[in-house]
């Protein structure tokens, strides 16, 4: 698995699981990457299904629009009100739902997209707003306690800003080493037309200087994606541009992490190796009259 | 093997080889004690002159024989921040695996990236010109890894961010 | 922000791991604990060096990404190798295990472990070696939060306070059973008594055969590529313990219509139905842990007396406790009274020689002319059932990490930081005093 999902694996199951089969009481806890979690209940029959997602940013992504992109999306599912300490509410009644089996699944992605959806809205009117000529402010997002995405539609292009933290030294180095290769990457003649990528340790970029709660520290970095039209210009492109953006710092970490698990094969591969040698250095003991092996797998002893 | 490997790791051999040359050695000052004296540094008279081999400034050994027992500090080529952070990684590895590696200490000598201690009970138990190739063949293993270590993770970096970034094509 | 964010617990076994986040009542992915990996990887990980596949495959890049577990990797056993990191609840490859969990992490449960704490489990009599690389793993190529290293035997236990029946305690004698293998083991105070421990090797496989066996003596309708399949239905879907076997054959003669049932299968290719007459395998598969005899020649010692025997090899001060507090846990525990015919056995042992030991005390007594009665003090016996018994470790994992002090008995990335991985030899026990 190199890419990492746009949805929520538990969330589409779930939903999948009870769409298809009888109705039975839930409630369920979960998670998801930069600190967003759900719930999933059936607190008044078991009929009635309700997900409801708490996310840390989302009174920011309410100020950029994300109630009128949620309302478009999920549109009756919506509950008005969402429940105490969630974000936001959806209602699914498991009596009425739609009739073919395609269109039952278009709904479960469509759910399992919800945390995807809510944080589409800096992007999506930034994205609309360039698309009409217009320029924006800068829209802060803090999705962790310490990082946060800046985006802002400028007169011929989209900036992306995120501030990236690492929390020990490997990892602050083998960030380095990966992003360093994102701003290389467009040499490449099959990707050129990728957005530019930049990238800056400690030094925040022009556009944001000046911006309230920016760390001055070693482990602090910054990544500007630069998108230009052609990367948002088409319907399809802006949601693939939306879904990949949000996840980059999950699949910054989750590469920095992969990497170091394959370190770890690789060093146990060489201690394996490396006792081999010591061993040679210790020589059969005569007493012991170890067992052989024939070719036939039948095991002997010399006597 | 760049040219200038060979003559460094033939004079730690030769050093190495000349060194290990231990003899079972009670304790002068504890009774009944029998102790690394490289270690326990207790009587100056069994110890005797360090030596350091060393190819430059980043990459050197130091070979500390004493009557009983034998330490031997390795530093490890460190030319940037990558790679300075795998060799701590692979060092800290290994040392995690001291126990099976019997000769490996679990830290090492300050200054230095690894150590070995070989006492005379080692030499007793194993060949010593086998040991010899041993630790020879680690050190070049060491350097060869982490360059292999820092290649891949370029490699895979790379790849990462091509995957990540052709995605924007829909 | 981090506080609320539920920590997560997985419970690798032999044949399948269920992970889910803390808090829950079922673990959200119970998923074969397979690695499906390409095999040449495979075999660079274990053999790399001077080897010249090796140096290709680290200069090509992240083929060690390309690798599925689960179902997933059931499904592409045919362009992959399979491989089962785990044998005997004891992890073997450690690369494929690191490899797992990543995916376990960023695929399944979809988790930044940078911002979770963890719980794993680990079986009885696990090397404390095992548990540093656990954490060697979590801490280093994770950077996991916290981490907490329980016994599944433990967890068990913790699982059974939800049956509301016996006290919160952590004493008792676990009867683990499972697909292959079925252990019993007692656990004072949290600490499991290791050199007690025993296993019996029939479990849910077993009885799977065992039906397999009774059905193709009689039913000839079942399409033989199927009969494996029908078994494993009928022992999932009838099968109960009786108290008495001839008793329970009288029954069914008496009275077929009730107890004879009739179910219709569905052939998996040719998708004919048909139908199969179920009659006494509905008692019979699960008897075999009460009478080994039945199906297999080279264990014969029924459940109840290995259990009796294992509590009588314990320290005596414990012994009170461990009968008073027997947990079932593991899918083959479920039929439908298993646990009380295990406690009427276990009683009988225990009764017996109760009896046995008033009657030589009498006999004593009367040698010294004293006409005093001899009254041993009752013996409780009690087998405890409940309804998340089939994940029992699991769940006793999620009970356990929801609470606020699983977060004080984590070890923190900070401690591991300071002390290594050593720190993982030792977990705390906690939850008796909740």
């Amino acid at each position: 698995m190199i890419l990492l999902e746009t949805s929520n694996k538990i969330l589409e199951e779930t939903l999948r699981e009870r769409f298809n089969s009888g109705p039975e009481h839930l409630l369920i806890k979960l998670a998801d990457f930069d600190g967003v979690t759900y719930q999933i209940a059936t607190p008044e029959s078991k009929t009635q299904l309700v997900i409801s997602m708490a996310m840390g940013c989302y009174d920011e992504c309410q100020r950029y629009g994300a109630d009128a992109i949620l309302q478009r999306e999920y549109g009756s599912l919506l509950v008005s009100t969402p429940e105490p300490g969630f974000a936001v509410t959806l209602k699914i009644d498991l009596e009425q739902l739609p009739a073919t089996p395609e269109a039952k699944e278009q709904l479960v992605q469509q759910v399992a997209h919800l945390k995807r959806n809510a944080l589409a809205a800096p992007f999506e009117s930034a994205f609309v707003a360039q698309c009409e000529g217009r320029t924006t402010d800068l829209m802060a997002v803090h999705y962790r306690d310490a990082e946060a995405i800046y985006c802002q539609a400028q007169a011929d292009r989209v900036t992306v800003i995120f501030s990236t933290v690492f929390k020990e030294e490997t990892d602050r180095i083998f960030g380095k080493v990966f992003l360093q290769e994102f701003v290389d990457a467009r040499r490449q003649p099959a990707i050129q037309n990728a957005p530019q990528v930049l990238y800056s340790a400690r030094e925040p970029p022009l556009e944001i200087r000046g911006q309230p709660g920016l760390v001055d520290d070693e482990n602090v970095g910054y990544v500007t994606f630069v998108l230009f039209p052609r990367h948002y210009a088409t319907p399809q492109a802006r949601n693939e541009a939306i879904g990949r953006l949000q996840l980059f710092r999950d699949y910054l970490h989750y590469h920095i992490k992969a990497s170091k698990a394959y370190m770890h094969s690789r060093m146990r591969a060489r201690v394996d190796q490396s006792l081999k040698v010591l061993n040679r250095a210790k020589p059969e003991q005569p007493g012991a009259n170890k067992e052989k092996k024939t070719a036939s797998g039948k095991t002997f002893r010399r006597m | 093997m760049s040219n200038t490997l060979r003559p460094y790791l033939n004079a730690v051999r030769g050093t190495l080889t000349a060194a290990m040359c231990l003899e079972n050695f009670s304790s002068q000052v504890v009774e009944r004690h029998n102790k690394p004296e490289v270690e326990a540094r207790f009587s100056k008279e069994v110890l005797l002159t360090p030596v350091v081999v060393s190819r430059n400034e980043n990459e050197q050994v130091l070979i500390e024989p004493s009557v009983n027992s034998l330490r031997i500090s390795i530093k490890i080529k460190q030319a940037d921040e990558i790679e300075r952070v795998l060799a701590h990684k692979f060092t800290r590895f290994l040392m995690m695996r001291a126990e099976s590696f019997v000769v490996l200490r679990r830290k090492p000598v300050a200054g230095y990236d690894l150590s070995f201690l070989i006492t005379n009970f080692h030499t007793e138990q194993m060949y010593k010109h086998k040991l010899v190739d041993f630790i020879i063949q680690f050190m070049e293993e060491v350097d060869k890894e982490i360059s292999e270590m820092k290649l891949s993770l370029n490699a895979r970096a790379r790849i990462v961010a091509e995957s990540y970034l052709t995605q924007f094509f829909a | 922000m981090t506080n609320h964010l539920p920590a997560v617990v997985i419970d690798n076994g032999t044949g399948y791991t269920k992970f889910g986040y803390s808090g829950n009542n079922d673990p959200q992915f119970i998923i074969p604990t397979s690695i499906a990996v390409r095999d040449s990887v495979g075999q660079a990980g274990s053999a790399r060096g001077q080897t010249v596949t090796g140096n290709l495959a680290s200069k090509r890049g992240i083929e060690d990404l390309d690798f599925f577990i689960g179902d997933e990797a059931v499904a592409n056993a045919k362009t992959y190798s399979v491989h089962n990191p785990v044998r005997h609840g004891q992890v073997e490859n450690w690369d494929l295990m690191e490899k797992f969990h990543q995916a376990c992490l960023f695929q399944y449960l979809r988790c930044e472990p940078e911002d979770h704490h963890f719980l794993l489990t680990e079986p009885p009599l696990n090397a404390p070696e095992n548990r540093e690389y656990t954490a060697e793993i979590m801490f280093e190529s994770f950077g996991v939060k916290g981490l907490y290293i329980a016994v599944q035997a433990v967890l068990a236990l913790a699982a059974s306070w939800t049956s509301g029946k016996g006290d919160q305690t952590l004493t008792g004698t676990v009867i683990d059973s499972g697909d292959g293998v079925t252990h019993v083991i007692p656990v004072a105070e949290g600490y499991v008594i290791g050199s007690s421990i025993k296993h019996i090797p029939i479990a849910g496989r077993d009885i799977t055969y065992f039906v397999q066996q009774l059905l193709r003596e009689r039913e000839n309708s079942i399409p033989p590529e199927e009969t494996m399949e029908v078994a494993r239905r009928i022992k999932e879907m009838y099968s109960y313990v009786c108290p008495d076997i001839v008793r329970e054959f009288r029954k069914y003669d008496v009275d077929p219509a009730t107890w004879f049932k009739r179910h219709e299968f569905v052939h998996s290719v040719t998708k004919k139905p048909y139908h199969v007459d179920i009659g006494f395998e509905r008692f019979l598969g699960p008897e075999i842990f009460f009478n080994p005899e039945i199906a297999s020649s080279d264990f014969l010692t029924p459940l109840p007396e290995v259990v009796d025997g294992v509590i009588q090899s314990c320290p005596i001060d414990t012994r009170r406790g461990l009968y008073k507090n027997i947990v079932l846990s593991g899918g083959s525990t479920m039929y439908k009274d298993f646990g009380k015919r295990l406690q009427r056995d276990i009683k009988r042992f225990t009764d017996d020689r109760l009896r046995a030991s008033e009657t030589l005390a009498q006999h004593n007594l009367k040698m010294a002319n004293s006409q005093d009665q001899v009254k041993a003090g009752q013996l409780e016996v009690k087998v405890v059932s409940h309804k998340k018994q089939r994940y029992a470790v699991w769940f006793g994992g999620s009970l356990l990490a929801d609470t606020a002090e699983f977060y004080n008995c984590c070890h923190t990335k900070a401690q591991y930081e300071e002390y290594g991985p050593s720190i993982a030899r030792y977990n705390k026990v906690f939850g008796s005093m909740l």
